[in-house]
């Protein structure tokens, strides 16, 4: 398991484009990801899910990931996360 | 029902028509089975499945059609619909419930109810609104499943007046080309799905009608007119023939208007007159452009700060002046910071009861003693500055004494930002000329803004000591007496000397015998509610 935190940079948050973004990078690992955010975890896959979680730019989230590509999606993701949105 | 049953809301897309009516009751969906048993559980599974294929796959398809349409908005709504079909944590939470029997169909339901609810309970208005997205893919999956044929929108052969409670986005889309003439619904505001698509196809909309829409369902007729915000259920001739007029007009006009819509507004002297748009939410500024704004010369924010129980956050507000500055591009957008007063109540603001609300603690003088009512608002224009060409506006302003204090403000919030690293713009800065003593002493304060721009709604009330909403003082309510004109001429003038322009941003900018007073005393920008500016340019360059 890996896991790592990270701050939400993109300014709408984890919704709209930037979720977008995000959870098309996630459906490309198989190992299991959740996202972590004030103790409630998850399914990173899921943008349901994800958007109900909330997480607003300045918010600091957990990544975890557990299966074969473990680290590489932990780094992809925190670094889509750290990234302002593009244009 | 009585015949001519007259249904008031919300103008919610502009014009006119009149056409059989059409009820689409929005049904509540019931499962057809609660449970089944063991030996189905695949067989219901593998339903399941396709039937997410075909709802996903028909969503793909609308989107993709509204986006060849140009409608690019739409299309991001249907795409997002797409998803959530998609969604692997909804798929596995109703395979979950179909394995311990329950059917699919009631599955689906449930399932799209629980994260409707999720939604729902969300701070962020936005992510709120998303409930009935959820609901809406949902229902579909589970109508899918139960093979029932929506009847009603898609099967419509007759142009037809659609009265609903209210339309998803999958629900207008399913309506056939041409074959709706408007849309009377009785909730919604200008900013539902249906209100924004109404616009952006021109079909003519009132929303909001409320429980009156029970009265019309037994109409055959329906005479709408989305400009006015009203309906007529089962009009009588007089009223189609009026309506019929209307239309007629509309579209003379229309076609007449068309040559003037995107051209420069220049007198018969050559002098420029930028022509610009009153808009009153981030949502408007698309529609603004289309009908020939050269910028925003009034964006009121007043908007974000109404009907919620908390002040809206830097973000929130960040995003929408964001969004009109993108939108705008290099055509000016004036945002007039806040202006309420006693009359409105404001979230976490103690607001005394006061006699006198518009002569009482409103505008700037409520901002500069409320600062994190203030603050938030000057970071976010300046932070939004970058995407576009952003200007201030104070309202309310009487002295010099105010404008520094704000202009100070305004100066902390650029060095807070400089220092947080945050990126931001300049901006320039104006004063609303809508208080005598502003336009009085007007060489005092030109020399420290950008711009003027003048309110005349409340220049007139102020001026005329005349109450704007009183109807016994019609005659008392126009810019178009000498006492008013007077200070719009010392306006001008000193706006002149400093070497600054003077907009009018009030009614009288799309009135057409005061048009031509404006520009004679020097106004150079007229900024209106946006279906006005084709006429104005057309008198304008008739001057």
């Amino acid at each position: 398991m890996v896991e790592k935190e990270a701050t939400v940079v993109p300014e709408a948050g984890l919704h709209a484009r930037p979720a977008a973004r995000f959870i098309k990078e996630a459906k490309g690992y198989s190992s299991d990801i959740v996202v972590v955010k004030d103790g409630r975890e998850v399914n990173a896959k899921s943008p349901l899910r994800l958007m109900t979680l909330g997480a607003r730019h300045g918010d600091r989230v957990v990544i975890r990931a557990e299966g074969d590509d473990e680290e590489v999606a932990v780094e992809a993701l925190v670094a889509i996360l750290s990234e302002e949105e593009e244009e | 029902m009585m015949a001519g049953t007259r249904l008031t809301g919300v103008a919610a897309s502009e014009g006119v028509a009149v056409g059989p009516a059409l009820v689409h009751v929005l049904m509540e969906l019931k499962p057809e089975r609660e449970n089944i048993s063991e030996v189905e559980v695949e067989e219901e599974l593998g339903r399941f499945q396709s039937a997410v294929e075909v709802v996903a796959e028909k969503l793909s398809a609308t989107a993709e059609e509204m986006r060849e349409g140009g409608s690019e908005k739409e299309a991001g709504i249907f795409e997002a619909h797409v998803e959530m079909a998609e969604d692997p944590e909804f798929q596995s939470e109703v395979e979950e419930r179909v394995k311990r029997l329950e059917s699919p169909e009631g599955a689906v339901i449930s399932v799209g109810e629980e994260f409707a609810a999720l939604f729902a309970g969300m701070e962020d208005e936005y992510m709120a609104a998303r409930a009935d997205d959820v609901r809406d893919v949902a229902s579909q999956i589970a109508s899918e499943l139960m093979g029932n044929e929506t009847a009603g929108l898609e099967a419509l052969a007759e142009p037809s007046v659609i009265l609903a409670l209210n339309l998803a986005p999958s629900d207008t889309a399913r309506i056939p080309k041409g074959m709706a003439l408007g849309f009377v619904i009785a909730e919604g505001s200008r900013t539902s799905h249906v209100s924004i698509m109404a616009r952006s196809f021109g079909i003519p909309a009132v929303v909001g009608v409320g429980a009156a829409l029970e009265d019309a369902l037994g109409a055959r007729m329906v005479a709408l007119d989305g400009t006015e915000g009203y309906a007529v259920a089962d009009p009588d001739e007089d009223v189609i023939s009026d309506f019929e007029q209307k239309q007629k007009d509309a579209a003379a006009e229309a076609a007449l208007l068309e040559e003037y819509k995107h051209a420069e507004a220049r007198t018969s002297d050559g002098h420029r007159i930028e022509v610009a748009a009153n808009i009153g939410s981030a949502e408007e500024a698309e529609g603004a452009i289309a009908w020939g704004a050269e910028g925003v010369g009034l964006f009121r924010t007043e908007f974000l700060f109404m009907k919620r129980t908390d002040l809206p956050s830097e973000e929130e507000q960040y995003e929408a002046y964001r969004k009109v500055a993108e939108e705008f591009g290099e055509r000016p957008v004036i945002i007039r910071t806040m202006d309420v007063g006693g009359d409105k109540d404001l979230p976490g603001v103690d607001q005394p009861e006061e006699e006198n609300p518009f002569l009482g603690w409103r505008g700037i003088r409520m901002c500069l003693d409320v600062p994190e009512l203030f603050k938030p608002q000057l970071r976010a224009i300046l932070r939004a500055a970058p995407y576009g060409k952003l200007r201030i506006m104070f309202p309310m302003v009487v002295d010099n004494v105010e404008l520094r204090a704000a202009k100070e403000i305004l100066e902390e919030c650029r060095e807070e930002l400089e220092n947080e690293g945050t990126e931001y713009g300049e901006v320039e800065v104006g004063v609303m000329v809508e208080t005598p003593a502003a336009a009085i002493r007007a060489r005092d304060i030109a020399p420290e803004v950008s711009f003027f721009s003048i309110g005349t709604n409340d220049l007139v009330q102020y001026t005329l000591a005349a109450d704007r909403g009183n109807e016994r003082l019609t005659r008392l309510q126009s810019a178009d007496h000498p006492a008013v004109l007077d200070l719009i001429g010392k306006t001008c003038e000193a706006a002149r000397e400093a070497g600054i322009w003077v907009g009018v941003c009030g009614e009288s900018a799309g009135e057409p015998d005061m048009i031509s007073k404006l520009v004679a005393l020097g106004v150079t920008e007229l900024s209106m509610s946006a279906p006005a500016i084709p006429r104005v340019k057309k008198i304008v360059s008739k001057l």
